[in-house]
């Protein structure tokens, strides 16, 4: 048990580590493509999941359909500030393959983030580490993206997406809840 | 320590609250209430993934015939910005579809003698002079213009201006200007990245386009150009399959793993 937690935050480190690393690769990778950088980008997140799923957490979940309203309702209230705004009308017959990489790139950045580094932090350090650490974590991937003037938002948005997985239990709702936040831009921003 | 279903649902989420419940329901509150005071004040990102949005469709005065379906108009803009004693402290314009962008520098503009305000506007023009020979125009043309108010008096430009052009799909090689009697060519930034903008330093009020030599491809069709679409289309749907169909391997093998454990 004391091996166990001493060995936790080595590795809730590296994770930390590995996913932000992969943040830097996308960013250096961009001059080449957006399309090859997120291809990268989601390997390394897949590899980040992976290598972090061994890690065990005693964890009550909500039911699956619970949890998914929960999703559904997180996403939409983190649409509603963006659908003040004017429709964008862009055609929606291009919209189901952007919107298939978009939820990917969601559910693989929550599987990362709110899977294995949530589970690394709270085995260790708890909820209120694992939710700010994952937090802080989301918004500074983003930074190269959408520049320092963005982070507040980021950061918002990733405490409730962490609230949301300590809440349910689950990754499940995180994805939905990003995945509904990020298909509004098609519509909205 | 339970990891099936905790069966009581919603209900027993209110009533059976843990300590890492409560801590998780005061982060989702907390980021709720923080995104919705943040959006709208700061540059926000339109999604948080990171990737590209593609921006809406441009807006021709005059479409291709195989746009003309879902055309939208282009929409003009206008700013009155102050001139305390003549001088126009700086500010910029934009048209309402952000097609078209400017910006003026301090002391830039300057306002016509009884002025008190500059009134700019930048309107899609519907009759543009013909290009020269050998370039093609790209999109639309606009007409950009400052008056001073009351009165409409002339406002005398001091230095160039920032420009920024959404440019449409297709090649662009640079963006001109009509100054009356002929085009000038003006040296023109592209945007990386593949951002559909491109800039200039204004020299003048008058009308701005952006063109390109006869021939070169204006993005709306051409074996290339189709070639290049499916290519794009099925990359990306051989993409989403490949780590859809990884994910649930993975997923698989954690549950096979988890209930041998068991």
């Amino acid at each position: 048990m004391i091996a166990a937690r001493l060995a936790a935050p080595r590795r809730a480190a590296l994770l930390t580590g590995l996913v932000l690393a992969a943040a830097v690769l996308r960013a250096l990778l961009l001059p080449l493509g957006d399309a090859f950088s997120t291809a990268i980008f989601a390997a390394c997140l897949l590899g980040i999941t992976w290598a972090g799923a061994s890690t065990q957490v005693g964890e009550r979940v909500l039911k699956r359909r619970n949890a998914a309203i929960a999703g559904v309702a997180v996403g939409v209230l983190l649409l509603i500030p963006v659908m003040t705004g004017p429709m964008s009308r862009r055609p929606l017959g291009d919209f189901w393959s952007w919107a298939a990489i978009a939820a990917m790139v969601a559910t693989l950045e929550e599987t990362a983030i709110r899977g294995a580094l949530y589970r690394s932090w709270l085995a260790e350090s708890g909820p209120l580490a694992a939710i700010g650490i994952g937090a802080v974590v989301f918004a500074l991937i983003h930074l190269p993206r959408y520049g320092l003037t963005a982070m507040p938002l980021d950061l918002a948005v990733g405490f409730a997406l962490g609230g949301l997985r300590a809440v349910t239990g689950r990754v499940m709702p995180c994805a939905i809840a990003h995945t509904i936040a990020d298909w509004g831009a098609w519509f909205w921003a | 320590m339970r990891d099936r279903p905790y069966d009581r649902g919603l209900g027993g989420l209110v009533l059976g609250l843990t300590a890492r419940r409560w801590v998780g329901l005061a982060a989702v509150l907390l980021g709720l209430a923080a995104a919705a005071l943040l959006h709208g004040r700061l540059a926000a990102p339109p999604i948080y993934d990171g990737i590209i949005v593609p921006p809406a469709p441009y807006r021709y005065e005059s479409p291709p015939p195989n746009l003309r379906n879902g055309n939208q108009p282009p929409l003009s803009g206008e700013a009155t910005l102050p001139a305390p004693g003549g001088d126009v402290a700086g500010g910029g314009v934009q048209t309402d579809d952000q097609q078209v962008i400017t910006f003026w520098g301090p002391g830039t503009l300057k306002a016509p003698p009884g002025a008190t305000s500059v009134k700019c506007t930048i309107t899609p023009v519907a009759n543009p002079p013909p290009p020269p020979a050998g370039v093609e125009i790209r999109g639309n043309v606009y007409a950009i213009n400052c008056v001073g108010q009351p009165g409409n008096g002339k406002v005398t430009l001091t230095s160039t201006f920032h420009l920024t052009m959404r440019i449409p799909p297709g090649t662009v090689n640079d963006i001109r200007y009509w100054d009356g009697q002929s085009w000038q060519n003006l040296t023109t930034l592209f945007a990386p990245g593949g951002d559909p903008y491109a800039s200039v330093n204004a020299p003048g009020f008058g009308d701005y386009a952006a063109m390109a030599r006869t021939g070169s491809s204006n993005g709306t069709g051409g074996f290339f150009s189709g070639l290049s679409r499916y290519l794009e289309f099925y990359g990306i749907l051989a993409f989403v399959v490949i780590f859809g169909v990884i994910a649930i391997i993975q997923e698989i093998r954690r549950r096979r793993a988890r209930t041998l454990r068991k």
